[in-house]
């Protein structure tokens, strides 16, 4: 369990992180989301004491990260795959972690066969990929096979099959118990692995919820009907105050209206129709009405949709 | 505190870089020293084939640009760490940062300070046996600032790691560590220590300037106005360690 109580950070007259407060919960995959610059990587560089708080504190079980003794047994944690020496080989890295940790040679073994670059170990950082270098980014959170996992984008760089592997990997480890606390901007991702969301914007807490709850209070939900009488239905439901959008000839989203009464208007009517479901906006959909009135960075226009 | 010693030796000596200079650091004093000895010990009857003093000043001054690499290897060993990022998974793996500053700190002056006792035991005796077969007359006996110039060649090793590694804590930029490494001793100390006995009138100021001061721990021959040759390496060493220890508590103060 991770608890966060008050957490702020300024940086000269920036406030990034403003009295933060949230729990991670074991045993599932919490989500932690925000737009950029919103204050994710400095909660998490302040939660593990590399950055220094100006205020509120961050108890891993109830202890401070700082009283740990050997922390790489009790939280594993990964802020960016590029925190590497390129000289030195896969292996000696893990190597200079696990003495300082008091953890053995058989364990950077292990992980490194874990990750799946045991055949590479030996080879310096330069020539590593971005991808490999998350997978050893991952072996050195094991190393210590932590009850706690904190990573901050740990799927960047990584290709499909690594993106996979990651979630397969993080889902196992929660499923193991442990709490594990993943940010990342690959929304869909997100939505496959995580169980719990934590979102902030601007440094503040906006919502801590699980994935459903989230997607269900911010998400755009419509009915999709398909029927080749698709005008006369269209009328029925617009009398009926439904808000009605035209997709293709035979195609409507209807707002507004539950699908049980577009079907019993449908059958009123005796009309025909091929497809009648609900749908729901995706989380992608849910997070950005959520953070909108906290984005930092907004795009242009591309196309007529913002 | 092992295992944190042990972690710092592994980082050391897993690059390249620090191998490359450390050799250099023992093999330019032996070259110069070798070669002198081979060449300068000839007895052609005038008097100035090179004797006992003359080899222990050539190992010894050359010891101090081993020094002054030794320094700029510490500096590294620090700011790498901040250049590359991976200062953040050390102290996330070891949350106590004063802890990992002295094991750092330890590891790489107890590794450049066993290159100098390597340069001057292997200075001495091959040296003096090159020396020997040349003709040359090599007695320690007849110099007894002989061995306190080699002890004081290991101790300013010592101390310039320790003052590199404490310009590396203070400033996490290797350029800017090196440079002032390299500039500070011999620019920038005898511009102000000229000002300053132009200032006060006071000759005997230059001796009492860090490095000035450290440097006569190698002399050989006597040693005019100023601190003595203890004196002058406590001296420096406190500049040193005074140094290091406001280069880490800066360190343990601000973000990582």
């Amino acid at each position: 369990m991770i608890t966060v109580t008050d957490l702020s950070k300024r940086f000269g007259s920036k406030v990034a992180v403003d009295h933060l407060g949230f729990e991670v919960r074991p045993g599932v995959v919490t989500g932690f989301l925000g737009p950029n610059g919103s204050g994710k990587s400095t909660t998490m560089r302040c939660m593990l004491g590399l950055d220094r708080a100006d205020g509120g504190q961050t108890l891993f079980d109830g202890q401070h990260y700082q009283s740990l003794h050997q922390p790489l047994h009790q939280v594993g944690s990964l802020l960016d795959a590029g925190y590497v020496h390129p000289g030195r080989s896969g292996r000696n890295h893990l190597r200079w972690l696990a003495a300082s940790n008091g953890i053995g040679k058989r364990r950077i073994d292990e992980t490194l066969e874990m990750v799946g670059l045991t055949a590479v170990a030996g080879e310096r950082l330069r020539g590593y990929s971005l991808g490999m270098r998350q997978r050893l980014g991952l072996a050195a959170v094991l190393l210590g096979d932590p009850h706690t996992i904190i990573l901050d984008e740990p799927a960047n760089g990584l290709d499909p099959e690594g993106i996979r592997w990651i979630r397969d990997v993080l889902v196992h480890l929660a499923g193991q118990g442990r709490t594990v606390l993943v940010s990342s901007h690959q929304l869909s991702e997100m939505a496959l692995m995580a169980q719990d969301l934590v979102v902030i914007g601007q440094g503040r807490l906006i919502e801590q919820s699980t994935v459903t709850d989230f997607v269900e209070r911010h998400a755009d939900r419509w009915v999709r009907v398909k029927s080749p009488a698709v005008e006369s239905l269209r009328q029925s439901l617009e009398q009926r105050g439904g808000e009605v959008e035209p997709v293709d000839e035979h195609t409507l989203h209807v707002r507004g209206i539950d699908c049980a009464t577009v079907g019993e208007l449908a059958a009123n009517q005796q009309l025909v129709l091929h497809e009648l479901s609900p749908q729901t906006g995706s989380l992608e959909d849910a997070f950005l009405k959520a953070t909108a009135a906290a984005q930092e960075y907004r795009s242009g226009e591309v196309g007529g949709r913002s | 505190m092992i295992n944190l010693l042990r972690s710092e030796w592994i980082k050391l000596r897993t690059v390249t870089m620090n191998w490359v200079l450390g050799i250099i650091a023992v093999a330019f004093p032996l070259l110069i020293t070798l070669l002198t000895a081979f060449f300068a010990s000839g007895n052609d009857g005038d008097g100035e084939g090179l004797d006992t003093e003359g080899l222990i000043s050539v190992l010894t001054g050359t010891t101090v640009v081993a020094a002054l690499l030794c320094g700029v290897i510490a500096a590294a060993s620090i700011t790498s760490e901040f250049g590359f990022g991976t200062i953040r998974p050390t102290f996330a793996a070891t949350p106590r940062r004063l802890r990992v500053i002295v094991a750092k700190g330890a590891v790489v002056v107890a590794a450049t300070t066993a290159l100098a006792v390597v340069v001057q035991l292997i200075g001495w005796f091959v040296g003096g046996a090159v020396a020997d077969s040349q003709g040359a007359s090599i007695d320690l006996a007849l110099v007894p600032t002989g061995v306190p110039a080699m002890i004081g060649a290991v101790v300013l090793t010592a101390l310039m790691s320790l003052a590199g590694y404490a310009l590396g804590l203070l400033t996490r930029s290797t350029p800017v560590a090196v440079s002032i490494l390299i500039v500070w001793p011999l620019i920038a100390e005898g511009l102000i220590a000229q000002l300053l006995v132009l200032v006060a009138g006071n000759d005997s100021i230059p001796n009492w300037m860090p490095f000035q001061s450290g440097i006569r721990l190698v002399v050989v021959g006597s040693v005019d106005l100023g601190p003595s040759r203890p004196f002058a390496g406590i001296y420096f060493g406190l500049f040193a360690l005074a140094l290091a220890a406001l280069g880490a508590w800066a360190v343990d103060r601000r973000d990582a």
